[in-house]
């Protein structure tokens, strides 16, 4: 994939303009995931500008819970969670996610809410 | 004839207790909930990528046979599946491309024309927080309580249309209403690390460590959620000196203590960290 394709493919995806990102890191500032992400919602932005393919193998697209904390800010008013999803989504239909049934002990699977594997499945699993 | 009412899948199994204590509480109340005849999961997250209609069938199945319910309303509890079945109605309804491809998907003739009911949006405007006030009584008096609304409810505001997207303010209504005091709680609609629970325990960890915190610096004495996942990441993560401290309660199951419904019709008996303090005189 080149530099552009690579662009045009999460502007596709996530139907936002990743260029209207000014920097200005309010969402990087409000992000759930901030503490353990090795990329801030900001750096995947410019990765993205810049055409950057190291963006679809960062560990931070798939620590992102969707709560939607940095489109409710972003004062260009980008659908960050969108541009996230749509990383996860590249990732996805080459059939690389992060979450595997096996991985999973079955004492833990036998107490959380039906709700949470659905929804990590779908977010993390291709 | 009740009002058509979505349970969800985690409320018929794992989060029993909210499925319990909404029927109870809005039953004493004198609004009646019809469980539709058939259903399914939600699919209990929102397809953020463009065109990903498979995503919306299931919610959007779940949408048109209430449509035939004939009320012309939907309630539903969980926040994810309030979450989902609100979005994909939005967009049925103001996005052509989507109502045209669900409507080929479900071979059904559905437009987006229900209204999409939280329980709290049933209280303020079916019951009236007014006569909610008059009815309960002094019980839950000088009680403090953090209204955690989570990440679903409110965001995207536009189409949760549920009040500030950071900010909403029904559930710190309803907490009045009850004759108890919300307090300001900053942590009100951060989200708990939610299905990162598979993923990550670190996140969840951090976040439900820094939502106690915030909680018991503003003085609460219970935290309540309409959330069943925010509940077990609360319950599961959280140490147990705050969980003790400060018990997390679905806000029904405040509502049935206000209305002196017996616990054990609230799914409160063997209820992780102690409701007590909130039952004084029962
Ligand atoms: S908040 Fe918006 S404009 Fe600011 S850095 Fe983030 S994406 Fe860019
Ligand atoms: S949606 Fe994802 S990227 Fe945005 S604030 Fe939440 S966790 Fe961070």
């Amino acid at each position: 994939m080149t530099r552009v394709e690579m662009t045009l493919q999460v502007k596709e995806i996530s139907g936002q303009n990743p260029f209207l990102c000014m920097q200005c890191g309010l969402c990087s500032a409000g992000c759930t995931g901030r503490g353990i992400m090795d990329m801030l919602p900001r750096q995947v932005m410019r990765l993205i500008q810049f055409g950057n393919a190291q963006v679809l193998d960062n560990r931070s697209i798939w620590m992102c819970t969707t709560c939607l904390t940095c489109t409710a800010r972003c004062p260009r008013g980008i659908d960050i969670a969108r541009v996230m999803e749509a990383l996860r989504t590249i990732n996805l239909r080459r059939g690389d996610g992060v979450l595997a049934p096996e991985d999973l002990a079955a004492e833990f699977l036998a107490e959380i809410p039906q709700m949470a594997l659905t929804s990590a499945f779908r977010k993390l699993s291709a | 004839m009740g009002i058509p009412y979505f349970p969800g899948c985690t409320l018929h199994v794992k989060a029993k207790e909210l499925d319990d204590s909404t029927r109870a509480a809005l039953a004493a109340l004198g609004v009646e909930l019809a469980e539709l005849p058939e259903w399914t999961c939600c699919g209990t997250v929102f397809p953020l990528a463009q065109n990903n209609y498979m995503g919306m069938v299931a919610s959007a199945r779940i949408l048109s046979n209430a449509a035939k319910q004939g009320d012309g309303r939907l309630v539903t509890v969980c926040s994810f599946c309030y979450h989902v079945l609100k979005r994909v109605n939005f967009a049925i309804k103001n996005n052509d491309e989507a109502r045209t491809k669900l409507k080929e998907y479900l071979e059904e003739d559905y437009d987006g024309g229900l209204s999409l009911l939280h329980p709290l949006e049933l209280l303020r405007d079916e019951v009236g927080f007014d006569a909610l006030r008059n009815r309960v009584g002094e019980r839950l008096k000088g009680v403090k309580v953090a209204c955690y609304y989570g990440c679903m409810l409110s965001r995207p505001a536009r189409e949760m249309d549920f009040g500030a997207p950071e900010n909403p303010t029904i559930m710190e209504e309803f907490v009045e209403a009850l004759g108890a005091e919300p307090v300001d709680f900053p942590g009100k609609t951060k989200c708990c690390g939610s299905y990162q629970v598979l993923n990550e325990h670190e996140l969840v960890a951090g976040r439900v460590k820094d939502i106690f915190k915030a909680a018991s610096l503003c003085g609460s004495q219970v935290i309540i959620t309409s959330c069943p996942l925010c509940r077990f990441n609360l319950d599961t993560f959280g140490e147990a000196e705050n969980r003790s401290k400060i018990p997390v309660l679905y806000f029904t199951q405040l509502l049935g203590i206000a209305l002196e419904i017996p616990i054990d019709r609230l799914g409160l008996a063997g209820q992780d960290g102690d409701p007590k303090p909130l039952l004084r005189e029962a």
